[in-house]
């Protein structure tokens, strides 16, 4: 038949697009590029490692002491992942949601706040009182709402940036 | 160090790499890292609300430690 023909032109058809974990794999080579020479540069001792977790690449650097890399709080983290994002979508056109961890700060910090939501989760269901976190970054506040939803209960974002923080809401 | 990094880390994130400059200009009161764009590139280096410029600040002032060190972002048509 006549329509056959179509097989053949879609093997014969290179891929156009890449697919979401190649895309993924990309956006962390690229990332890894950028973050590699800003280390030579600063002269910092750092090992990269790089991963697709979900729908996200994720870039991780260890290294003996990046603690100056990660700042108070996270914030040159969070603000050295903001720059890599953007250096992302410079090569690739996409924006990217790449996750950024330096020296396993991201992942302490994950841990510490599902037990943080646990026991807050507890209390809320014990009273029936809404109770509000301290303020957060956005990373961290997805943790939470992720972890309450876990907990079965709902949970929203009040107040503006720095200030926005996580109230547990009861059932 | 710090000018190289700078200029690295702003590189990697405009669309004309080759017009990026940074200079060091020391002033009486300390220096000032200054980093000359194209003129097309500036709005993309302060970012919305200026998140972009406020990033490339914390990661520069965290690699000068103590003394920190203050950024100043022109575009090349700017005079000297």
């Amino acid at each position: 038949m006549s329509d056959d023909t179509s097989t053949g032109e879609e093997t014969a058809a290179q891929p156009e697009t890449l697919s979401r974990t190649e895309r993924l794999e990309q956006e962390g080579d690229i990332a890894a590029d950028y973050l590699e020479e800003l280390l030579d540069i600063a002269d910092l001792d750092g090992d990269l490692d790089m991963d697709v977790e979900g729908d996200r690449a994720a870039v991780s650097i260890v290294g003996a002491d990046l603690s100056q890399l990660v700042g108070r709080n996270g914030e040159v983290l969070e603000a050295l992942q903001e720059l890599t994002r953007l250096a992302v979508y410079r090569e690739t056109g996409e924006r990217s949601r790449l996750m950024l961890d330096i020296s396993g700060y991201r992942a302490a910090r994950r841990e510490a706040l599902e037990k943080l939501a646990a026991e807050t989760a507890a209390m809320v269901k014990e009273s029936g009182e809404p109770v509000a976190l301290d303020p957060m970054s956005p990373f961290e506040r997805k943790v939470v709402h992720d972890a309450i939803a876990e907990a079965g209960l709902k949970s929203e974002s009040e107040g503006v940036e720095p200030r926005r923080h996580v109230v547990v809401l009861p059932a | 160090m710090l000018t190289d990094a700078l200029e690295h880390l702003v590189r990697g994130i405009v669309d004309h790499p080759d017009d990026v400059t940074v200079r060091d200009k020391q002033l009486r009161r300390g220096s000032i890292l200054e980093v000359r764009v194209h003129p097309e590139d500036l709005g993309k280096v302060i970012g919305r609300g200026g998140r972009t410029a406020t990033a490339i600040r914390t990661v520069i002032g965290a690699l000068a430690g103590k003394n920190g060190a203050r950024v100043d972002f022109v575009d090349v048509d700017r005079r000297r």
